[in-house]
């Protein structure tokens, strides 16, 4: 079983990440691909809001290095867990993003983080996860982190 | 940086580029199409002329030569930042650098401003706003800078589908335009003759009057620099950037000459000058009737801005989300909505700026009530001079910066813009410069203006932001990772 799981850099996605480590079974997942995706045309193309924030100068931007930095992050959270890792960063416009590296692996399951609630929810049209989860080629595992969920990872 | 020892664990990250030639250069086509022709083309006509696409001409060429400079840059320097990042690397000045960034952010938000009162020009056309009711049209304005502001922090538009769209759209108001110059041609509306004659008050003879356009007309053609920000996504930079940005331009300025050519035939230069290209429309030469294709005209005029319009926002977000990250603005500017992941306070900040700007505009306007309506303020002429001020010195420096680092960073595939053309380059922008503060000297006040909100923000950071940012984030590491596991992620305490 290969299993896709997505960060956009925040920390509800790595929070996502330990949840699903935690509802999974990990001898039923051969692979396990941490993705992230940089959308080149959006305001932020990447914001990584994970470990240690790194004072760059403002001409050396890399916003594809920001999402290798929270791809290790998550990825590491998988360490000696059994499956193979594989770290990929794409570009373009997430849900698409994550649809079409679900069809290039041939995944059986995405995991995705999912921030929306309350005001954002209902004001800021759909989230990420809503629209992978509309037209995903497999099941798809939409984390939010619980009381109960965050006593077990933590 | 976290690594893993694990053997199962890949230690190299698959990195997969997106953006092709053919998506490059309809973003630059877009990006530049949209700008200037619909908001500025009766001002240019008024400085110049019947000639007047001589100035586009001129304006064109000059920022052609810059997209040679940016298209050697971005193929040795394949990242986001664009001239911060050129003028860095040569001059190796982090004040100089600051001080571009600095412009480059103004540019930005004087663009928007520009764009926002030419699109209300369109709109209260369609509405029938009254040509004097300056709070009204300031008021709508402001409200269009907001609305894209909205739509930026939402973040719907990533799309490259929507952006390939909003191009064709742009290009088929402009098409309208020349086939209404061909039919006026044909007909003989206006006597040919007059693509060569030159405004009587300029006095000076073609050569300044063209000079007195070109300033305008450049506005026109800027919004080029921003396909430098996607870099990093474009798959075979070095070969896809000359093409796309030569392309990119080329098309835009044949574009640019064919209209404005066509809209001197079409009408008469009086009739034009100060207003849109809503004028060509109302001359009903076309064969569906003008009072249907104002309505369609002003529509496409109105999208075509739009576009734009967002990304001009996106570029301004962004550079004051680049500069706090590197802790020279405060911190706040980098924060990202949790869900929509858009830098919302930049977003907001930016637009707080650009509303100002409309109504400073429109308090000047007010008391100027008295005075001949040719020396009233014209807010639209304002705004896109100060951004075409902005932009002109950091096109100068950045061919600087192409030249200076020649020999540097070079490969085999780097592309080399030819050195004449950059030198031409260089004295084309400086000309351009020179004259439009000689002409208008006021626009230096605004130039002041907008540089003194950038270093207020920057002595802010000094005085009240973290002093020692590295060892704070060094304190910060470890204690983070673990720190988010017991408490709820951030996107918990939304209301």
């Amino acid at each position: 079983m290969h299993v896709i799981v997505a960060t956009d850099g925040s920390r509800a996605s790595l929070v996502g990440a330990r949840q699903f480590k935690w509802i999974a079974d990990s001898r039923e997942i051969t692979d396990v691909t941490v993705l992230a995706v940089v959308s080149p045309y959006a305001a932020a193309p990447f914001a990584n809001e994970l470990g240690e924030q790194s004072v760059k100068p403002f001409s050396e931007l890399s916003f594809s290095d920001d999402a290798k930095a929270a791809v290790d992050i998550v990825a590491a959270e998988f360490d000696g867990w059994g499956p193979t890792i594989h770290k990929e960063v794409r570009s373009g416009s997430p849900a698409q993003e994550i649809i079409r590296a679900a069809e290039d692996l041939d995944a059986d399951l995405i995991s995705m983080a999912s921030g929306s609630r309350g005001l954002s929810r209902t004001i800021l049209l759909g989230s990420t996860a809503s629209r992978v989860q509309h037209s995903a080629p497999c099941p798809v595992l939409v984390c939010r982190p619980t009381t109960h969920s965050e006593r077990a990872t933590s | 940086m976290v690594m893993s020892a694990d053997p199962h664990v890949e230690n190299k990250t698959v990195l997969k580029r997106s953006i092709t030639v053919k998506q490059l250069y309809f973003y630059v086509v877009g990006d530049v199409l949209g700008s200037g022709i619909y908001v500025l083309v009766g001002l240019v006509a008024a400085a110049v002329g019947g000639a007047f696409w001589m100035a586009f001409l001129a304006g064109v060429a000059i920022a052609t030569v810059t997209g040679l400079a940016y298209a050697e840059l971005v193929t040795k320097y394949p990242q986001a930042a664009g001239a911060s990042l050129y003028i860095n690397k040569a001059f190796r000045s982090p004040v100089l650098t600051f001080f571009i960034t600095i412009c480059m952010l103004s540019a930005n938000m004087a663009a928007v401003g520009s764009l926002s009162a030419g699109f209300v020009r369109y709109l209260g056309g369609l509405i029938g706003l009254p040509e004097d009711a300056i709070w009204g049209a300031a008021l709508l304005a402001v409200a269009f800078v907001v609305l894209i502001t909205i739509v930026n922090l939402i973040g719907i538009t990533e799309s490259v589908v929507a952006n390939v769209i909003m191009t064709f759209i742009e290009i088929s108001g402009l098409v309208i335009v020349v086939i209404i110059g061909v039919i006026a041609l044909v007909e003989g509306v206006n006597d040919p003759s007059v693509l060569l004659q030159f405004s009587p008050d300029g006095g000076g003879g073609p050569i300044l009057a063209v000079l007195a356009g070109v300033s305008l007309a450049f506005f026109a053609m800027t919004g080029f620099e921003n396909a430098a920000n996607v870099a990093e996504e474009t798959l075979d930079p070095s070969r896809a950037y000359p093409r796309a940005l030569i392309g990119g331009m080329v098309t835009a300025g044949i574009v640019y000459v064919l209209v404005s050519i066509a809209a001197a035939l079409a009408v008469p230069i009086e009739t034009l000058a100060g207003n849109t290209l809503l004028e060509v429309i109302e001359a009903d030469l076309f064969f569906i009737p003008a009072s249907i294709m104002l309505v369609v005209f002003g529509i496409i005029a109105m999208i075509a801005i739009s576009n734009t319009a967002l990304v001009t926002v996106v570029a301004q977000s962004r550079i004051l989300f680049g500069m706090a990250r590197e802790n020279v603005v405060p911190a706040v500017f980098a924060k990202v909505h949790p869900t929509r992941r858009s830098p919302y306070v930049a977003l907001l900040f930016g637009a707080a700026i650009v509303a100002a700007l409309l109504v400073i505009g429109a308090a000047i306007r007010t008391s100027q009530a008295g005075i001949p309506v040719d020396e009233q303020l014209d807010i639209v002429d304002r705004l896109a001079t100060i951004t075409v001020v902005f932009l002109l010195f950091i096109y100068a420096l950045v061919i600087v910066a192409c030249l200076k680092l020649r020999g540097k960073d070079e490969t085999a595939d780097t592309y080399r813009a030819n050195t004449v053309l950059l030198i031409l380059g260089i004295i084309g922008n400086l000309a351009v410069l020179v004259y439009t503060l000689i002409d208008d000297p006021d626009a230096l006040f605004w130039v002041a203006g907008l540089l003194a909100v950038g270093v207020v923000l920057y002595l802010f950071q000094n005085f009240f932001g973290k002093k020692k940012p590295d060892l704070a984030a060094a304190a910060r590491v470890s204690g983070d990772v673990e720190r988010s596991a017991t408490e709820p992620p951030p996107a918990d305490k939304e209301p």
